[in-house]
């Protein structure tokens, strides 16, 4: 398969000959990690010097969930070397690379609620004596660990009762034991109050001057700016740069990460926009609020923003999956009453949902199921179901959109992710709606399958219809969005015409720099 | 890069799955063989008759059963509905209900306790495994306090004469098992209910999300379950003539067991009509052969047990396959 989303990677401006060897502590050579059919990580070549920050920017998706898994043990690398301290090192375990000093503070907290801070500071490294646990001495040990980092925590509270910020910095307590040489922070700062954010940096520069190397994985600019020494950005799996940080700036990063032509794969039509379909007033629900936009036949609406921004639960709500809480949705201008899934259905709007596998498909049914899963209570003759018709509906949407399957009767978990993705296209056109929700419809799905998807977008909306695409991948909503509505923090912070502005304004209204 | 399904790998794994089935009946057939050379009174018309009976009420459970259990449910409570039942069924033929409107009532009970179970785990938020746990529990308790722990006699002879009799050569009790079979087969293979109860199982967010009242499948799941136990229990009160809280003590490990040798997968979305019936005539055709043999009835337990971790194995394997 030929790959149009990247050119050859720009050259690094700092090669290895730049940094002498014995200051490297981790170099990862041509480090490659598939999942079957995606690449999630391509022949990257990354070098880590010894106490230094080194942030890793980029877009959801280009690869930096996989860098952290690989480097923490708990995936293993399809190809490459890693080097740690001059030798090469497997990092087959999560074990393993605590044993070499190397930990991470994941973006969620990973720990258990119902232990005490203390407890959680020394899950799997208790202190026991004759076998029993010593949680008096652990405690005041935990203790004195918080108060010297910093943190004015409680060790004996359990954790389920800190908030989300107060838990993140438990587990950064924790890593910064276990990850005595090499800590991983992934996102730290999404959950934190400015002022927990102010003593998780002061840690960090602590641990920085013991010698610690940190590595610091951000979506905002500012922090990336205020305590990295130097940065690389991730493109579609692949590295595509390192920076020293007082030789770059924002435009030059956002640019590194969003650069591409990609006019093969958007494919874009002039529709002529029909009547309004969908229209939101002022509506807000958990996690949005005051969201206003309209949807007409023939338009691609796009919302774009970071992961976590709003998008997906105001697009919930419009479905009926989650409660509104003010504002009112108009259907072809009349008030709709959408109390749930099924009335959403009725009225004739369609989701396919940001999650294949935990939302869009069930997974140990045969595809022909999937596909006629909405349509079931149409499709009877008295009782029964009308076999002839379901056959010939699946096999309908398996030709038309050409779902690389044998027979209707596989199981939609044999699929790839693009195939996937194409069943849930399929049940929906089936079902045949007239707005057509797609959340991060592209997620997982290979070059060629995107563009496959990008023209049925065009085929839907020539037949009528309009679509709200979802995105946190900027290119997408850019090039196919005739409308194009940014969320940060729950909130639309700005609406635009097709192609109105450039890629760096949109991204910095999302980022908020 | 890409590794493609090919065509002959799906039929590979479709013979399996036939072959599954295939290897049931087998197993079923192989029994029946073995034990007609082993002892010249399994093959008579008369034990034929008896395994049917026998076998006859725990497979209407493991339909009911597979309902629930396809909806990635269980339901621990059967064994005490069937008790249950047999108790208001007697209670009212006794006190001059006559026989068909105490069946109804008694069915009508059966579908309200399954309601209850669904109450509990759509609007409560308990796991069906607790749920239907405490009123496997409750049920006997509150049989034994209606009847003050007591048997009652049923004196109706034409209620107790019906299961005795047979019906073109085949036991009246067996026939009964076509009864609830055939609808329940039409229902979960061929009416859109079906397809929505594997939908459930398989991904209640995807079903929700496609349009499918979930909850709606639970009460549906649970009820027919239920209502399957309440038969059974009225089945049960005519065969033995009494009404006791106590009766069908365990039959709800015997309809689970029944429905998973049949290839009903725990986990949900998997699972049939035909497979469970199989399932539970296995059941009965092995002990039914352990007494005709004199096998100590201890034996009996042992040799389920390894049973359902042979067969069970085999089916993993095979799904690992797919």
């Amino acid at each position: 398969m030929t790959d149009l989303s990247s050119g050859p990677a720009p050259a690094d401006r700092h090669n290895a000959a730049a940094i002498p060897a014995e200051d490297i502590i981790l170099e990862l050579r041509d480090l490659e990690k598939r999942y079957g059919h995606i690449q999630a990580l391509k022949r990257s070549t990354l070098r880590f010097r010894r106490g230094e920050v080194h942030a890793i920017v980029g877009e959801n998706g280009a690869g930096k969930s996989t860098l952290i898994k690989l480097l923490t043990g708990v995936i293993r690398r399809s190809g490459g070397t890693i080097v740690w301290n001059g030798q090469e090192v497997e990092l087959a375990t999560p074990n393993e690379a605590i044993a070499h000093g190397i930990n991470a503070v994941h973006q969620e907290v990973v720990l258990c609620r119902h232990l005490s801070v203390a407890a959680n500071i020394f899950l799997g490294d208790e202190n026991t004596k004759w076998g029993l646990l010593q949680r008096r001495d652990m405690t005041r040990a935990a203790q004195k660990i918080l108060d010297d980092m910093g943190f004015s925590l409680p060790a004996d509270a359990l954790l389920g009762t800190l908030t989300i910020g107060q838990q993140q910095l438990v587990a950064t307590a924790r890593a910064s034991l276990r990850g005595t040489k090499f800590i991983i922070f992934d996102e730290p700062t999404a959950y934190l109050t400015r002022q927990e954010a102010a003593q998780l940096f002061a840690l960090i520069r602590r641990l920085k001057a013991e010698g610690v190397t940190i590595v610091y994985i951000s979506h905002r600019m500012e922090e990336v700016f205020e305590l990295a020494d130097r940065v690389s950005v991730l493109r579609d799996g692949t590295h595509v740069g390192t920076r020293n940080i007082d030789e770059t700036n924002d435009a030059e990063l956002v640019a590194l990460m969003i650069n591409r032509t990609l006019d093969q794969i958007y494919h874009k039509e002039q529709i002529p926009l029909g009547a309004t379909l969908l229209e939101t007033r002022k509506l807000s629900g958990k996690g949005f609020a005051d969201v206003s936009i309209a949807v007409r036949a023939g338009e691609i609406v796009g919302l774009y923003g970071l992961i976590g921004a709003g998008r997906s639960e105001f697009a919930l709500s419009i479905f009926g999956r989650n409660p509104r809480t003010a504002g009112e949705i108009l259907w072809k201008g009349q008030p709709a009453n959408i109390r749930n899934e099924r009335s959403a259905i009725e009225l004739g709007i369609a989701l396919a949902p940001e999650s294949r596998r935990d939302q869009g498909l069930n997974l140990n049914l045969p595809i022909g199921l999937n596909i006629n899963l909405p349509v079931y209570d149409r499709i009877n003759r008295g009782l029964l179901i009308d076999r002839a018709q379901e056959k010939r509906r699946a096999d309908d949407q398996i030709r038309n959109l050409a779902i690389k399957t044998p027979s209707r009767r596989s199981l939609a978990s044999s699929m790839s992710g693009g195939n996937q993705q194409k069943i849930v296209i399929g049940k929906w056109l089936n079902h045949g709606a007239e707005v057509f929700i797609f959340d991060e419809p592209t997620v997982g799905v290979d070059v060629g399958t995107k563009a496959e998807i990008y023209r049925l977008f065009a085929t839907l909306l020539r037949n009528g219809a309009g679509i709200i695409l979802i995105s946190s991948y900027l290119p997408e909503v850019y090039e196919l969005a005739d409308t194009l509505h940014v969320f940060r923090e729950g909130h639309l912070v700005g609406s635009q015409g097709y192609r109105e502005r450039s890629h760096e304004d949109i991204l910095a209204e999302a980022i908020g720099v | 890069m890409t590794t493609e399904v090919t065509p002959t790998s799906i039929k590979a794994r479709r013979n399996w799955s036939f072959l599954f089935a295939l290897t049931l009946v087998g197993l079923l057939i192989l029994l029946c063989v073995a034990l007609s050379i082993a002892t010249p009174n399994f093959a008579t018309g008369n034990n034929i008759s008896n395994l049917l009976r026998q076998g006859s009420m725990i497979a209407i459970l493991a339909i009911g059963q597979t309902f629930v259990i396809i909806t990635a449910g269980i339901d621990l409570s059967v064994g005490a509905i069937v008790g249950f039942s047999t108790v208001i069924v007697a209670l009212l033929i006794q006190s001059g209900v006559p026989v068909w409107v105490a069946i109804i009532i008694t069915l009508v009970v059966g579908l309200l306790i399954g309601f209850f179970h669904a109450f509990g785990i759509v609007k409560m938020g308990l796991p069906p495994f607790i749920i239907t746990l405490a009123t496997l529990t409750s049920l006997r308790g509150i049989g034994l306090l209606i009847t003050n722990g007591s048997t009652i006699n049923i004196t109706d002879a034409g209620f107790n004469q019906f299961s005795r009799e047979s019906f073109l050569g085949v036991p009246n009790l067996f026939w009964m098992v076509v009864l609830v079979a055939v609808p329940a087969f039409i229902f979960l293979h061929l009416s859109k209910w079906g397809r929505y109860l594997y939908a459930v199982g398989s991904n209640p967010e995807a079903a929700r999300l496609s349009g499918v009242s979930v909850p709606k499948m639970i009460y549906i799941a649970y009820g027919l379950s239920a209502m399957c136990a309440a038969f059974v229990g009225v089945m049960l009160a005519a065969r033995l003539g009494v009404g006791n809280a106590t009766q069908g003590e365990g039959w709800e490990l015997q309809a689970i067991a029944s429905s998973v040798i049949g290839g009903t997968s725990l986990f949900g979305a998997v699972g049939s009509i035909h497979g469970p019936l199989i399932g539970a005539f296995i059941l009965a055709t092995i002990s039914n052969g352990a007494n005709l043999l004199n096998v100590n009835s201890f034996w009996q337990r042992i040799i389920t047990g390894a049973l359902i971790i042979i067969i069970v194995f085999f089916d993993q394997l095979r799904r690992r396959n797919r």
